[in-house]
């Protein structure tokens, strides 16, 4: 049997959270896995697994989020903790978690029942080096030591639909060299399967590349 | 102290960033604001950058103080500006009132929700016509529309210009969508692209002495006689009539041979525009006309392009406030005014296609 797969995406603000939690929860769950999926963004009403969550389901993931009609004041007065959220790493099977934005937002793993003793997670930072709060090095490094334990970086730079090569390289050289700095590991670098015939296995820096689908612009209500 | 922006790059952001990020490009010295969805990452990254480029920021306890403490921020000769949305937007009207009246250059970033009221926090164009004519007064105001992340870049900074160029308050008109949304876009020094910042300077503590090397500064906005009032309302009319030829801005997309006229601002030109684009497609004979500034109005030239079509159709996510606007322009054009509304909720491009198809 495979190790079991805990994972925690956390990150600056619109960094690609979502896009790569959701991604990864359904490769394992190509695999035949068992994947349990939280959205734990408790702050912003846009671009959560919300409009989604139908889809998620067929594709056999267990998706633990609030649906739009069961919740108040969306945005306004902030969302509340599902109780199954509180309790997610006490599920059975793979564990992928969506964490609410910045710092802030990370915050909300400490609301989490086991978090401080659950021996496989790992939380990860997504990294978009076009986004102007974390686009050098020195702006990466600040930025990740105000987020407490996290175990490596994933480069996911891009430019939405103007993406091209050039510029998940660049992230590339960026997040791969902030890594360093941390001592942190770069876990892969992010790329849309359009870009999959140019890029290849791995980016300039010699990380692994992992290709994405993008559900998220269909989430953004 | 290091410019925010180097030169031109490529970026990737949610509307509200565009906003903090064009503030501080604009060398913006302070924002005053109070919290309120869907404006809140305006404050968040304006604060979150202002120490590191030596900017300020006081967060006041309502939006009536942020409009206030804003206009005197501009008082004491500080390129100052504020954002609200809804509700705060209403209370925002009084202090906005004040800056037509003294003529106070604030610019005030507007991220529309629903209303009326509290109502949803989401989306709305329904703050059209209190951004456009709100408070006891004229309406003498700019106003830009924006309904792309790279817009909101380019009328944020221009805002500054023209506030202090014009003197008049100036709002950018976005929207909740514009506000969360994601997009590229590029975002540049000023200097980059030869534009130079009007300079911010003081209307009170001013050097010399007032009646031999300077006029007195005279700031008043309370009148005892009519005739008074009367007469510093006029001039403000005249002076605001005199320069709107140069501030008027607008878009047209495949209008030339138009037979159907979409007329929609901000974000839901976008839907126009895709929409046009389909129908073009198939031979359709339809343009879009978007005024950028809702305020002046590009009356003159949306007439000439409505008289030339048969139908106009003006599309909002409003009950009528752009229409409101439309109409009253288009005072004597015989050329039929079709609606399609729809307050609260966003307008893809299929639903104007469909709409549209009714008229062909």
């Amino acid at each position: 049997m495979q190790k079991r797969v805990v994972e925690a995406y956390i990150g600056e603000y619109a960094s690609g959270k979502s896009e790569n939690a959701v991604n990864r929860a359904l490769e394992l769950a190509r695999e035949g896995e068992k994947v349990v999926l939280a959205d734990l963004d408790l702050v912003e009403p846009f671009y959560t697994l919300r409009p989604i969550k139908k889809l998620l389901e067929e594709k056999n993931i267990e998706v633990i989020a609030w649906e739009t009609q069961q919740v108040m004041g969306l945005g306004e007065a902030g969302s509340v903790l599902k109780p199954e959220m509180r309790w997610v790493l006490k599920k059975e099977g793979n564990i992928i978690l969506d964490i609410g934005y910045g710092v802030e937002g990370a915050k909300v793993l400490n609301l989490l029942e086991g978090f401080q003793d659950n021996p496989h997670l790992k939380i990860y930072v997504v990294v978009n080096i076009a986004r102007p709060a974390t686009a050098t090095v020195r702006d990466i490094v600040d930025y990740v030591q105000k987020l407490g334990n996290v175990d490596g970086l994933i480069n996911n730079t891009h430019v939405g639909d103007d993406t091209d090569v050039k510029t998940i390289q660049e992230g590339a050289r960026v997040v791969t060299a902030a890594a360093k700095e941390l001592n942190l590991p770069v876990i892969h670098t992010t790329a849309e399967k359009r870009l999959q015939g140019e890029l290849g296995v791995s980016d300039i820096c010699g990380n692994p590349v992992r290709y994405i689908d993008r559900y998220m612009p269909q989430t953004f209500w | 102290m290091t410019k925010p922006i180097e030169g031109e790059k490529k970026v990737f952001m949610t509307g509200n960033e565009v906003v903090a990020w064009a503030a501080l490009a604009a060398g913006a010295e302070i924002m005053y604001g109070y919290p309120i969805t869907p404006q809140n990452e305006i404050m968040h990254y304006w604060t979150r950058m202002a120490p590191k480029y030596g900017r300020k920021f006081l967060q006041t306890e309502d939006e009536i103080s942020a409009g206030f403490t804003c206009t005197g921020g501009v008082l004491a000769g500080k390129r100052a500006f504020t954002a609200t949305a809804g509700p705060g937007n209403t209370l925002m009207q009084e202090p906005m009132s004040m800056a037509e009246m003294m003529r106070i250059p604030t610019v005030l970033i507007v991220c529309q929700r629903g209303g009326p009221s509290t109502a949803t926090v989401i989306y709305s164009q329904q703050e059209t016509t209190m951004t456009c004519y709100g408070g006891n007064g004229e309406g003498f105001r700019i106003v830009y529309s924006t309904a792309t992340h790279q817009e909101l870049f380019d009328y944020t900074i221009k805002a500054f210009n023209t506030a202090w160029k014009y003197r008049f308050p100036t709002f950018v008109l976005g929207d909740g969508y514009q506000s969360k949304m994601r997009e590229s876009l590029s975002i540049y020094d000023p200097e980059a692209r030869n534009i130079e910042m009007v300079r911010a300077e003081p209307y009170v503590v001013k050097g010399g002495v007032p009646g031999e090397n300077r006029d007195p500064a005279h700031l008043r906005n309370t009148y005892n006689m009519e005739e008074e009032l009367y007469e510093v309302i006029m001039d403000h009319a005249r002076e605001y009539e005199k320069i709107a030829p140069e501030i008027i801005e607008y878009e047209e997309y495949e209008c030339d041979d138009a037979d159907v006229l979409l007329v929609a601002h901000g974000v839901v030109s976008r839907a126009a525009k895709g929409a046009v684009k389909e129908l073009r497609q198939d031979g359709k004979k339809v343009g879009h006309f978007k005024p950028v500034t809702l305020r002046p109005f590009p009356e003159k030239e949306l007439l000439e392009r409505a008289k030339a079509a048969k139908q106009v159709i003006v599309i909002e996510s409003a009950y009528g406030q752009l229409d409101k606007l439309v109409k009253s322009h288009l005072y004597g054009c015989s050329t039929p005014i079709a609606q399609y509304f729809r307050p609260g909720e966003g307008i893809t491009i299929e639903e104007v296609v469909q709409e549209t198809k009714k008229y062909l």
